[in-house]
């Protein structure tokens, strides 16, 4: 599959799922079906202007979202857009990569099927295909340690706010901006920034 | 045909001798910047990384509207460290050869081309016309050593070099680095680089008489 590392290490990908591994961002395509745009991008807005703490932010949209249908959200999922050179790779390679997202399990189990990684998520408890609650909320930054300890190279693909402390311990952090500008955040600690799926993919299969 | 390598532009640096405020990557050149003018000459290389630090977003926002398949490599500590820490940085998992330019030099299309087509490592050398020029000493077609004080040519940078030989040393310049793979080949291109507001006008110049 490629050279053996000079440290000797194997090498795991990392992806974030919204704005990475999907063309598009899930939660406001979540929103718009259920009619709670405003509500949704307003929180959004104040989150990623750091305006409220990330967790906050991410259980204030969840508090708007999990009222309706778990097979609803799915459903309304079903035709996002997907980096598709993206997911191939991933599919090439399926032991060597992972998705890292703080999305919750119940919500992006149909959008997961297109990928043949494993999946580390957030987590809700579902009851009757409503949200009862949530569970755990994801530390992507402890998902890239848990790696490492085990001897794993971890690169890490990401834009979010929410993906810079995992994108900062990674081995290589990769920013990237095929759907819009990665955060500030993002961008000032990761190794590298790209901003064309082809040229991501490109680059990922040097690193295999 | 050329052989494939990795292409790495450096442009994290401050250029604080130019006074201008900006980094020398987005210096204008008769209605371009250098990069854009640099990036024109490598459409048909695939493997193309630009490192940035000091005004990252601008030149990564400058390259983009140009072209979007690059990987831009950071170097966070350009104030600290050396030409060398960013070719290194870039050069990790890059292809076996890497042809490094400074986002600061200009060279003249025809011998961009002739370095791109070249297979075997090599420096770029020019005429010498820096303050602080790096200086290489050659015999016949090999640069055999560098130094401050007495050469034939001057080094601004272009270089094909093996991946492998660059190593970790971020207080040294890039010709520190290679000094050890000296003899190199060697090849004139026609280039300058852009220290100081003398050079930029002399390139400005130099740019109309290569009738670009």
């Amino acid at each position: 599959m490629g050279e053996k590392l000079m440290c000797g290490k194997p090498r795991i990908f990392m992806f974030d799922l919204d704005g990475t591994v999907t063309a598009q961002e899930t939660l406001p395509i979540i929103a718009k079906h259920f009619n709670v745009l405003d509500e949704i991008n307003d929180l959004t807005r104040q989150t990623i202007e750091g305006r409220i703490p990330f967790v906050e932010g991410f259980i204030r949209r969840i508090n708007v979202l999990k009222r309706f249908s778990v097979a609803g959200v799915n459903h309304a999922l079903e035709n996002i857009k997907l980096h598709k050179m993206l997911v191939d790779f991933i599919n090439s390679y399926p032991s060597n990569c992972r998705i890292v997202t703080g999305n919750l399990d119940c919500w992006v189990a149909s959008l997961l099927a297109h990928v043949s990684c494993a999946a580390e998520t957030s987590k809700a408890v579902v009851h009757d295909d409503h949200l009862e609650s949530v569970s755990s909320i994801i530390n992507k930054a402890d998902v890239v340690l848990k790696y490492q300890e085990v001897g794993y190279q971890v690169v890490f693909v990401g834009e979010g706010n929410n993906d810079a402390e995992a994108i900062r311990v990674a081995d290589i952090g990769i920013a990237f901006g095929a759907v819009h500008w990665p955060s500030a955040s993002v961008m000032q600690v990761a190794s590298h920034a790209i901003f064309d799926e082809g040229e991501l993919c490109r680059f990922l299969r040097q690193l295999l | 045909m050329s052989i494939p390598k990795t292409v790495v532009i450096g442009c994290a640096g401050v250029g604080s001798r130019l006074g201008l405020g900006q980094t020398k990557a987005l210096i204008d050149i008769h209605g371009k910047p250098i990069i854009q003018r640099q990036l024109e000459m490598l459409q048909d290389i695939e493997d193309v990384r630009i490192v940035v630090g000091f005004q990252a977003s601008e030149v990564i926002k400058t390259v983009l509207a140009v072209r979007k398949n690059v990987t831009f490599v950071f170097n966070h500590d350009y104030f600290h460290s050396k030409t060398s820490a960013s070719v290194y940085l870039a050069s990790q998992n890059a292809n076996e050869h890497i042809f490094t330019l400074d986002g600061d030099v200009i060279i003249h299309p025809e011998d961009m081309e002739e370095c791109l087509q070249t297979a075997e490592p090599f420096v770029g050398v020019t005429s010498v016309s820096s303050e602080e020029a790096v200086l290489v000493e050659t015999d016949l077609d090999k640069a055999i050593g560098f130094s401050r004080e007495a050469g034939d040519y001057e080094w601004i940078g272009p270089a094909l070099l093996p991946r492998d030989s660059i190593h970790f040393s971020p207080n040294l310049h890039l010709y520190e680095v290679i000094e050890p793979s000296l003899p190199l080949k060697c090849k004139v291109v026609r280039s300058m680089d852009i220290d100081t507001m003398q050079d930029y006008n002399l390139a400005l110049q130099r740019f109309k008489e290569w009738g670009l």
